[in-house]
């Protein structure tokens, strides 16, 4: 009998600090993206992505490989996030997320914009036309955060930094430098971000019988808004973030020989530097860019 | 069998009601939106979708600052165009520490 309570009251002990790593469990810590904290903020401004990869090793392997990056991972509960650092700065995360057997789906960077406010921002993304992807989850250090589909499904982030946003400086070699937006119909697609993140927007001349605009904020281009290319049944609206590099066509054959592939070749883009497009090797499109330092104005107005 | 069935309850029960107050107290459920516990902003896109493939005649860079506006500018958008006497931005230009 007194053998049989003991083994019950061991049982229960188990059972509750079962329960209770479940139902209090930690909290996932993410590094917060500007350390020491900037004062600055920049509503539209790209301020992070995430890749999600089935493969986190091949991934680290890669831009490692790539790009110089280096990598601390975080090990929490099931997930395995690794944090690309460069120059000691951290410039984007690595989620590896397992595809259940049997579904198709593609690897891809999700695309951060800065915003003041998050309830307020989402709440016009929606009123407007996005859907939810993921709700605001907040991660103390790094801030609050939500995933949204913009009205075409074109799916973005934005984050509500708790370290404020990086000041305006020109990114340097395996940084971001700039974001596009993939769409069916730019025009209403630059109304929607001009929206919600109160972008001014310049709509450029095209010489490819597509339309063009540039969105600024704080009187910086921040990110482009374009027609899909030829073929849109089989395209669908998406952002394309671009990686600074000091040569685009030696870092896209690079990235060939890392296992990855070359999806637009290198050629000459606007501001006069070599551009080409690129998957990592799980199928992820990034872009490479080429910028002299000279390419572009050193003050906002 | 009935009393280790009521103390497994018990305990589990006990645990799940203390951990969920301690995680509420702790990252104020309910003001801030939920807590990452792990972390699911990772987002695949569906397959069978083709990306890149243009030719180099498309471009989605950025100019250098000044470049040539639609010549209506403010005709016809859905989106409120820039006036047309301000100059197309560029990208920051700025070093890094200076």
């Amino acid at each position: 009998m007194r053998g049989t309570r003991r083994r019950d009251a061991c049982l229960s002990v188990v059972v509750f600090f079962l329960g209770l790593s479940v139902a209090g469990a930690a909290p996932f810590e993410l590094p917060p993206l500007n350390s020491p904290a900037s004062s600055e903020h920049h509503a539209g401004k790209m301020v992070w992505a995430d890749l999600v990869t089935p493969d986190l090793a091949s991934a680290e392997r890669f831009y490692g490989g790539l790009l110089g990056w280096t990598f601390q991972t975080i090990h929490s509960g099931k997930s395995d996030y690794a944090i690309a650092v460069i120059d000691g700065r951290p410039v984007g995360g690595l989620l590896q997320k397992s595809i259940p057997p049997g579904e198709h789906r593609q690897s891809a960077w999700l695309t951060f914009i800065a915003v003041r406010d998050i309830d307020t921002a989402k709440g016009v993304a929606v009123a407007h036309g996005a859907k939810v992807v993921s709700d605001t989850k907040n991660y103390p250090s790094r801030g609050r955060q939500a995933v949204l589909s913009d009205p075409e499904g074109a799916i973005f982030a934005m984050l509500d930094s708790s370290s404020g946003d990086a000041p305006d400086y020109l990114a340097g070699p395996g940084e971001w430098i700039w974001s596009s937006l993939l769409s069916k119909d730019p025009d209403s697609e630059a109304a929607f971000y001009q929206t919600v993140f109160s972008y001014d927007v310049f709509d450029l001349a095209s010489d490819d019988g597509r339309q063009h605009v540039i969105l600024s904020s704080d009187d910086f281009a921040r990110a482009s808004a374009n027609s899909l290319p030829d073929d849109a049944k089989t395209r669908h609206p998406h952002w394309l973030n671009f990686i600074r590099v000091d040569n685009a066509a030696e870092s896209a054959a690079k990235a060939a020989a890392l296992g990855g592939r070359v999806l637009v070749e290198p050629h000459v883009d606007r501001h006069g530097g070599q551009v080409a497009v690129v998957a990592d090797p799980s199928g992820a499109p990034f872009g490479l860019m080429e910028w002299t330092a000279n390419d572009s104005k050193t003050e906002a107005k | 069998m009935n009393a280790v069935l009521r103390s497994l309850a018990a305990g589990g029960l006990a645990a799940l009601a203390l951990g969920m107050l301690y995680a509420c107290a702790v990252t104020g459920v309910g003001v801030e939106g939920s807590v990452g516990v792990g972390y699911d902003a990772g987002y695949y896109e569906p397959s069978g979708y083709e990306y890149g493939g243009w030719g180099g005649g498309y471009r989605v860079g950025p100019g250098r600052g000044g470049d040539r506006r639609d010549e209506h500018p403010g005709g016809s958008h859905t989106f409120r165009s820039a006036p047309a006497s301000r100059p197309t931005p560029s990208i920051p230009g700025r070093p890094r520490g200076h």
